[in-house]
């Protein structure tokens, strides 16, 4: 089974991404800040990380670069309320860029996307 | 505290025209310039007579005991200054100690930076000043400028005292030698005086014919200054009778000799030198003694030594005479010129009031044209356009100015704003091209030349619309000399005396341009400095503008972030909810539970969102009474009890007792809550929230003051100007609306909120709110007392 890491300080965001991938099938684990977020992909062999943007202390970016320095190879995605930061995520190296939606298809299938490879 | 340029050169135009003396001037100037430029010390080291050496003059430390310092010119730094005329600045660590500039730092121990500029103007150096610095200092560009603007300026006053204690001088000195003329010569004019020894002469000798013969100094010639009786005409020269050249020097003998005329009619003549001093001063000659019988006899031995007495009687008498007759000529010429040296120190002394340049264009056009200053008939100035190449006509006086009954300095002050006066030059001012083909005035100012012209209607150099206007006069063009530059002419006539003009006038209007351009170039100078500090302003204000742009565009932003977050959680629920009952599944109730909790939770975040933004933009109305503030504060402080507990927070409150404040209780309730949840997520290991309330003395009345302090920890100063500003937040909770809202209602009530964040301690939120007496807001009848802000 492949493992996700969701990482959203919003509790409610948390327990909705990880319902809806669990339903696709996949093993979901969850992290409320950067720092968690850092020590379970060091921790647990990954396939996929999803994170938020905005948290307190460590922001999602660079959160991003330090899974990217250590482990170029797993794939990230950036999930964020901030619409306007969607023209610069190719400078941060992520996979995706995806606007958080209530409508979950687009998320779902770039996660499918990027499990393929 | 940085300089303030315009505040700094205002005080030294006070200072430069305050009547203090010059000594208490110098010392006031070193120790404005001290204070203004944060250095530990400043000297003045004045030049001396000789040129030769620097004399420490003034000390802005007047108590600090020191030894007498001089140096020679181009030794050590202020030495080199002298010599060099530029500035010099020395930074110790970077250098070794040049022993000549020892003394300097045996005065002020540590000394880390001395920096000595030249006190001199276009001509001639006055001093140096000397800047020591205990710490190291660099001078900025605009600091060395406007050190280099006050030397200039304390250049001008220098030499403006050195030029009023030489007239004073003058005048003590010609009084004195007045006086003397008069009590030695009182009793005789000069013609009187020889009319008087010849006749004297003549008839004690009984001598037909007697003459008194005077060198002129000037032509250094013997002439016929007085005679009497019959002197014959036809007989040789009597200068030829001593010797041909030179008739001065040496002691001369008196003579006694025989002529015989062309009818062969013998004559007889005695010569006595009138000597001062080893000096031929004149001769007295007497002619034909005439004898019992109306012969003529030759004058004997006894004859001569009588008027050899009589001639050294004389001789002191007409010496003094003579003398008393120079010093009056001297004196007269001298009265014009102590007269005008104080008229343009009086002109300069006014000129110094001001720096507004049409004051200045005024004072000078006054200062030609009035009787009891220079006194010309009409006056025109013209000032350099130097974009279009141009000269402008900018002030004239055409007519003759009345003569004024106030003295001098108040005369050229007196109703200066006076618009008819300040815009006198009309429609179509006369514009010179600059360039040499353009007559006398463009000559002038390109060459930086005076001129003075007899006839101006033939001369070839004249400007048509100058010689229309000065119709074909005599005529003065003095240039304007700021430092190499000519910035402008002036030209005078006597058109209506028609008295002459002359060398001195030439001199004098020279002496006078130059102080016109000084002040001019002051008024420049300091119209740059004003432009400059306005385009600062509005450069500044353009940043604020960007700031609040910036302001709210992270506002949109934020808003964005704090509504999609729960949006996205309240659809991906409902959307979960929706699938599962589409499915016609068993409905798992526990899981529906959960998911409808989150809905509920997550609308209540958006509602609290919406009531912070509703209360933000103010469109509620507001309940204005009056409040006991502390009151107010008491019950903000309860709804945060439980957090401050949480989180180990203790309280201290000093509540001071105040009359009412007049405000919305409900918002002002908001005000403090926001403010001490600021604190409290300042502070989440624990720390003292201190509440200090206190009435507050401002200009527009009495205030209640309320102080909140964390000990939080401060933020960085950075991000002090941002702490207003809509959802900006360090914090993890909180949308970063709450001291936003609290700032934008506390202006509402006429209020303010102050910042002291100290760095490592913690931030003071202080609170001022119009106590109701004061209040600008309308006090409504209390007892129906609701008013809505809108109507405010
Ligand atoms: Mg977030």
């Amino acid at each position: 089974m492949k493992k996700i890491l969701v990482a959203d300080d919003e509790m409610s965001i948390r327990l909705l991404y990880s319902e809806e991938l669990k339903e696709e099938g996949y093993d979901v684990i969850t992290a409320s800040n950067g720092k968690e977020a850092l020590e379970i992909v060091s921790r647990e062999p990954l396939d996929l990380v999803i994170l938020d943007i905005k948290m307190p202390e460590m922001s999602g970016i660079e959160v991003l670069r330090q899974i990217k320095e250590k482990y170029p190879d797993l794939p990230v995605l950036l999930s964020s309320a901030y619409s306007e930061y969607k023209q610069d995520f190719g400078t941060w190296a992520s996979e995706e860029y995806l606007v958080k939606s209530s409508d979950l298809e687009d998320l779902k299938a770039a996660v499918r996307r990027h499990l393929k490879n | 505290m940085p300089l303030n340029r315009l505040t700094f050169l205002t005080n030294l135009i006070d200072l430069f025209t305050s009547t203090v003396s010059y000594e208490e001037r110098l010392a006031n100037f070193v120790y404005l310039v001290a204070r203004n430029f944060n250095v530990d010390q400043v000297l003045f080291f004045g030049l001396d007579k000789n040129r030769s050496r620097l004399f420490l003059n003034a000390d802005s430390r007047k108590s600090v005991l020191r030894p007498r310092l001089e140096f020679a010119l181009g030794e050590g730094i202020v030495g080199q200054t002298a010599q060099q005329r530029t500035p010099l600045i020395l930074q110790m660590s970077q250098l070794p100690v040049q022993p000549e500039n020892q003394p300097l730092l045996a005065l002020v121990p540590n000394v880390q930076t001395l920096a000595c500029f030249p006190v001199a103007d276009d001509n001639f150096l006055y001093g140096v000043l000397l800047f020591i610095s205990r710490v190291s200092r660099e001078f900025l560009p605009v600091e060395k400028e406007t050190i280099l603007i006050a030397c200039r300026m304390l250049a001008g006053n220098i030499r403006q005292a050195l030029l009023h204690e030489e007239a004073k001088k003058r005048i003590a000195e010609l009084a004195v030698l007045y006086e003397i003329a008069k009590a030695t010569g009182a009793t005789r004019e000069l013609p009187v005086l020889l009319e008087q020894v010849v006749s004297i002469s003549a008839k004690v000798l009984n001598a037909r014919g007697a003459s008194l013969r005077i060198v002129d100094e000037v032509s250094q010639q013997i002439h016929v200054s007085s005679e009497y009786g019959i002197v014959p005409r036809d007989v040789p020269p009597v200068g030829t009778l001593f010797c041909e050249k030179p008739l001065l020097t040496g002691e001369l003998p008196s003579i006694t000799s025989e002529l015989t005329n062309s009818q062969g009619e013998k004559h007889y003549f005695a010569g006595i030198p009138l000597n001062l001093k080893g000096h031929l001063k004149g001769m007295l000659c007497l002619y034909d003694k005439m004898g019992a019988n109306h012969s003529f006899q030759q004058f004997d031995q006894e004859n001569i030594q009588l008027l050899q007495t009589l001639a050294g009687m004389a001789t002191s008498s007409i010496e003094n005479a003579l003398a008393f007759q120079q010093i009056e000529a001297l004196a007269a010429k001298n009265a014009r010129m102590v007269n005008i040296l104080t008229v343009l120190h009086d002109i300069s002394a006014v000129l110094m009031t001001t720096i507004e340049m049409d004051k200045i264009l005024t004072i000078l056009v006054r200062a030609l044209t009035f009787k009891n200053a220079m006194d010309y008939d009409r006056a025109i100035i013209f000032l350099v356009d130097k974009r279009r190449q141009l000269l402008v006509e900018s002030r004239h006086a055409y007519q003759p100015s009345a003569a004024s009954t106030l003295p001098l300095r108040q005369a050229l002050l007196a109703d200066l704003g006076n618009p008819e006066e300040a815009t006198p030059v009309g429609p179509h001012p006369i514009e010179v091209p600059l360039r040499p083909d353009q007559g006398i005035l463009a000559q002038s100012v390109l060459f930086r030349k005076p001129f003075h012209i007899m006839r101006a209607d033939q001369h070839p150099q004249v400007n048509q619309q100058i010689r229309e206007q000065l119709s074909g006069q005599e005529f003065i063009a003095v240039p304007l000399l700021a430092k190499e530059e000519a910035t402008g002419v002036i030209v005078i006539d006597n058109h209506f005396t028609q008295r002459p003009l002359d060398e001195e006038d030439m001199h004098f209007l020279t002496m006078f341009a130059n102080q016109a351009a000084l002040a001019i170039e002051n008024s420049r100078l300091v119209e740059t400095i004003e432009a400059s500090s306005k385009e600062l302003t509005l450069i500044r204000e353009r940043m604020l503008e960007s700031d609040r742009l910036a302001a709210m565009s992270s506002m949109a932003e934020g808003l964005a972030h704090e509504i999609r977050n729960p949006l996205v959680s309240i659809g991906g629920f409902a959307r979960r909810i929706s699938k599962q009952v589409k499915a016609g599944e068993e409905l798992k109730w526990h899981e529906l539970k959960k998911y409808v909790d989150v809905i509920v939770d997550e609308v209540g975040r958006l509602e609290k969102i919406l009531r912070q933004m509703f209360d933000y933009t103010g469109d509620s109305l507001g309940y204005f009474r009056e409040h006991e503030i502390n009151g107010l504060v008491e019950d903000a402080l309860t709804l945060i009890h439980r957090d401050l507990e949480k989180y180990n927070i203790q309280v201290v409150k000093e509540y001071a007792d105040l009359p009412p404040v007049y405000c919305d209780e409900r918002q002002i309730k908001l005000v403090f809550y926001n403010i001490f949840q600021n604190a409290q997520q300042a502070m989440e290991n624990g720390g003292t929230l201190t509440i200090r309330t206190f009435p507050l003395e401002k200009k527009d009345g009495l205030y209640a003051a309320i102080a909140v302090s964390d000990t939080g920890g401060g933020i960085a100063p950075e991000l002090v100007y941002n702490i207003f500003n809509p959802f900006f937040t360090t914090k993890e909770q909180g949308t970063g609306l709450g001291l936003s809202i609290a700032q934008r209602i506390v202006s509402r009530h006429y209020g303010d909120i102050e910042i002291n964040n100290e760095l490592g301690k913690g931030i003071t939120f202080t609170v001022t709110l119009p106590i109701a007496k004061y209040c600008l807001l309308p006090l409504k009848n209390s007892t129906s007392g609701t008013t809505s802000l809108e109507e405010v």
